[in-house]
């Protein structure tokens, strides 16, 4: 664990691990990077064009009131320049009351005739400095309570001289019984002349419609539009109370001084918002506040859409940065695989090279090494098995000196006999045993030569123990010209006849046979001997040690003489029971 | 091993993951409103009564200002106890988060009270006291303030030298009597000047008939009338305008009908102490709205304002005057 954690910065033991974990974190950087900067970037637009389209809003609220301003200026024009009005208010001391009843009906007509075309307008009122007055109204009760002098658009309207004065938005007492929200435009009118003063007209426009325009007006849930004058006075707000209460707080000053057309944004613990000031050209400013978590009204549908698509991608990119590293080090992994074959010890193995980059120049040196290892192998096998069979050969080259003597002695005990022709039979046997045993220059003869040597090893045996041995010999003539190992059958012969037979009280028969079978050669040395027990099996097979070395060839060591020409599916098998003798089955490849 | 490394590298990133989403998640649901649901039960929803029409719409601008939605419930006629029940009833069937009621004074309240807090929703009292345990959160008007202040007018009014009759409605009126104690509290700083309390009940002739029996016995012995109704208020007046005692008698009142705003303007009327309603459903929202927020919430008393015909035409009293703007 220590190590691993020495070796920052991935703590992973697979490449492909590491570069996974590589990508990703570029992966993620990377997409957290962009993600975050396309909702800024949207946002930002979605604020800018909000922005714009509140300024649009504003505009077409300060359109809308300018067009019922201008309007009210309209019907003080033609108040103004009636001449009836104008007669009617002029400071003639001439007309009496009777005279006067026919002027008021007309102008009150000429009022009622605009208030039918005009439903936001609450009333139309002509005031003459005469104390004269007429209203849009047949039967006008004044409110005898409400001075006139004291009213604030009567008396701006004098200070004005004639032009036109729009008051804020209050209660119109005037009338008896009647208190309603307007806004005000009075004037002033003057004698034909243009100097002399003669009365104010007055037009009620009715709040409502102000407070309709503003308050249909949709900036979001919590947006609102307000109105303040030049001096920074609250004309109309949505929420009047809540600031006359000290509730709310209105950023006046800053909308006082912002000039028409522009926006600034205030943020307090009321909310981020935008106010987007308007002026228009009676002295009012209308200003929309918008708050801009609701301007970006579908900042939550832009931010989870960015959040999907950019969660998408990361799930595709991490699958690519996984298939990515994956082909990167598969040819690392195969390598590696192959590597472990040949630990098992597998070195028939060439792994597969890809491109020629890093990792096949390392797959081709592998595969370098692996075959030199393979020829290593080879040789040091070949070597032993050279020397395997030298020994063998060595091994066989002896002839076993007991052997020797007591032919020897059976040589000069028949010649003793005079008998002359056995001893000539005898001592040829013997000669052509010892050539066929000096002879080094060959490994394989043809099987004719062993059956020739094993029937002069039978036919010395025999006239040594002719009474107590007796063979056969039965090669098939079709195997004679096939080869084989040379001083093969003698071996088992000889145990056949030391091991088999010398101690048999009865005569002994050695049986010797040679035949095809299934393409290989068969040979079979049966006796009818004294046998072995398992046990005594067994013990033949085991090689022999230095300690307990018997004198001859053991049969395992043929066995394995065998097996090193030919291969391990030739060789020898035996079968034996005690009091039944014992056959020896040896098998080897039917070779030209 | 080695897979298992590997998994264990890919958990990690799907943590990451999530944890980015879950932080994009976070920020996303504190930026949409979380519409909070509120239900106003008031005295009445009659348009034609000012006072509630414009608790509502204080309310409302309440709702509108958080992103709240507000229902109003009440019933249709004022001094109707059973109906306003079965709109609580019916309001906790619809489960609002919070309930906002100003209740009229029933033997069944507290038990309502008790069945809103059961259902889980919070509650704010406006208006009229109720006295349950726990004690609600409430808003409304300091009564007794506003008697305080009707008691300096009179002091104002009379050149320091008050002598008042004061004329109510009943005796068991908690907002009356409250009333009644703000004006003998600062009364009682002039020795003498409380001339006598007098029940008219609720009827504009009952105390037209005990202010004419006062100023015909008056020679007189007090200088100013504090009526502490409308109704008493425009009783008072109607007895001092037959009298032609005005010049002797002045008039504290109560609200601000139209009746007594024409009394105002004709000066018979001297002063009237007037509450705020779109105030007190402003800030009784605004308290269950902080309620739901998990904010402690102390209960509000909101003062009152005094309007004489000399302050009766500023913008700001004219919007308290006159609330609405008449539609045509």
């Amino acid at each position: 664990m220590a190590k691993l954690i020495r070796n920052p910065p991935f703590p992973f033991k697979s490449i492909q691990s590491s570069i996974s974990f590589a990508f990703s974190c570029l992966i993620l950087a990377s997409i957290a990077a962009t993600t975050l900067f396309s909702y800024r970037l949207s946002v930002d637009a979605v604020q800018r064009n909000s922005q714009g389209y509140i300024e649009e809003i504003i505009k077409q609220v300060n359109t809308n009131i300018q067009s019922y301003v201008d309007n009210m200026e309209n019907i003080s024009l033609l108040a103004m320049t009636s001449k009836d009005v104008k007669y009617y208010i002029s400071d003639n001391t001439f007309i009496s009351a009777e005279e006067r009843r026919p002027y008021e009906k007309r102008i009150s007509d000429l009022f009622q005739s605009i208030l039918y075309t005009r439903k936001d307008i609450a009333s139309i009122m002509v005031f003459g400095y005469n104390g004269r007055f007429v209203s849009d109204r047949r039967i006008t009760a004044l409110n005898p309570y409400a001075k006139l002098e004291e009213q604030a658009w009567y008396k701006n309207a004098r200070d004005a001289g004639g032009k036109s004065v729009l008051s804020a938005p209050h209660v119109q007492n005037i009338i008896q019984n009647e208190y309603r929200w307007v806004v005000s435009l009075s004037r002033e009118l003057k004698s034909t002349d243009g100097i002399t003063a003669e009365g104010v007209f007055l037009v009620d426009l009715n709040l409502s419609v102000i407070d309709a325009i503003c308050s249909q007006i949709n900036l979001g849930k919590k947006g609102y539009v307000f109105i303040v004058d030049s001096e920074g006075n609250i004309v109309y707000h949505p929420q009047q109370q809540l600031i006359y209460s000290n509730l709310l707080s209105e950023r006046i000053p800053e909308v006082v001084a912002a000039s028409s057309g522009t926006s600034f944004i205030a943020n307090d613990r009321d909310g981020k918002r935008m106010y987007s000031v308007q002026d228009t050209n009676f002295g009012w400013k209308i200003v929309g506040v918008a708050y801009t978590d609701e301007l970006i009204a579908n900042s939550g549908t832009i931010r989870s859409t960015i959040l999907a698509y950019s969660l998408v991608g990361l799930a595709v990119s991490l699958l690519l940065s996984l298939l990515l590293s994956h082909r990167l080090t598969r040819p690392i992994k195969k390598l590696q695989a192959d590597m472990k074959m040949v630990e098992k010890g597998n070195f028939g193995i060439q792994t597969e090279i890809g491109q020629m980059n890093e990792i096949g120049q390392l797959g081709r040196t592998f595969n370098m090494m692996v075959s030199r290892i393979k020829d290593l192998m080879q040789e040091i096998i070949q070597t032993q098995e050279n020397k395997r069979k030298n020994e063998l050969q060595l091994l066989q080259a002896q002839i076993n000196p007991h052997f020797l003597y007591n032919t020897l002695d059976s040589i000069v005990w028949m010649a003793e006999q005079k008998q002359h022709e056995e001893v000539v039979l005898m001592t040829s046997a013997l000669a052509k045993l010892f050539r066929a045993s000096i002879t080094r220059d060959q490994e394989l003869v043809p099987i004719r030569v062993e059956a020739e040597h094993i029937a002069n090893y039978l036919l010395i045996q025999k006239m040594r123990y002719h009474e107590q041995l007796d063979y056969r010999i039965d090669i098939d003539d079709a195997i004679l010209s096939y080869k084989t190992l040379k001083i093969l059958l003698q071996p088992f012969v000889e145990n056949a006849i030391y091991h088999g037979i010398r101690n048999k009280p009865e005569i002994g028969l050695v049986t010797i046979r040679g035949r095809e079978d299934g393409g290989r050669i068969v040979f079979e040395v049966e006796d009818n001997g004294l046998g072995m027990t398992p046990e005594q099996l067994a013990r033949i097979w085991m090689p022999d040690d230095e300690g307990t070395r018997r004198k001859g060839i053991g049969i395992h060591n043929v066995n394995e003489r065998i097996q090193l020409h030919f291969g391990h599916e030739y060789g020898i098998k035996i079968r034996s029971e005690p009091e039944n003798g014992t056959c020896v089955t040896i098998t080897v490849p039917k070779l030209g | 091993m080695r897979k298992q490394r590997f998994t264990v590298a890919m958990i990690v990133l799907l943590l990451v993951a999530v944890f980015y989403a879950a932080y994009w998640m976070k920020s996303l649901t504190t930026a949409s409103a979380d519409g909070k649901t509120v239900t106003v039960v008031l005295k009445s929803l009659n348009v034609r009564s000012d006072f509630w029409q414009t608790v509502s719409a204080g309310a409302q601008v309440a709702g509108k200002q958080a992103g709240a939605v507000i229902d109003m419930a009440g019933p249709l006629q004022e001094n109707d106890a059973e109906a306003q029940i079965k709109a609580l009833e019916e309001a906790i069937e619809r489960k609002p988060q919070a309930i906002v009621v100003a209740p009229y004074a029933h033997e069944r309240m507290p038990e309502m009270m008790q069945r809103i807090r059961d259902a889980g929703i919070r509650l704010v009292v406006i208006d009229t006291p109720l006295d349950v345990d726990p004690k609600p959160v409430f808003v409304g008007d300091d009564h007794r303030e506003a008697g305080k202040l009707a008691g300096r007018t009179a002091v104002q009014e009379t050149g320091s030298h008050p002598v008042a009759a004061i004329l109510t409605d009943f005796k068991y009126s908690l907002v009356s009597e409250q009333r009644r104690e703000g004006v003998l509290d600062t009364l009682g700083d002039f020795p003498g000047s409380v001339y006598g309390t007098y029940y008219a009940g609720d009827s504009e002739d009952r105390a037209y008939d005990v202010a004419m029996s006062l100023l015909r016995d008056n020679k007189p012995d007090f200088n100013v009338i504090v009526a502490l109704t409308p109704a008493t208020t425009l009783g008072a007046a109607k007895a001092i305008k037959e009298t032609a005692s005005g010049s002797k008698v002045r008039l504290i009142g109560f609200d601000s009908t139209i009746g007594e705003i024409q009394l105002l303007e004709e000066g018979v009327l001297n002063a009237t102490v007037v509450q705020k309603p779109f105030n007190m459903g402003y800030l009784g929202v605004k308290a269950a709205l902080d309620l739901l927020d998990g904010k402690s919430v102390s209960s509000t008393f909101i003062d009152s304002t005094v309007v004489s015909s000399a302050n009766m035409y500023t913008p700001e009293i004219q919007k308290l005057l006159f609330p609405f703007i008449e539609n045509q």
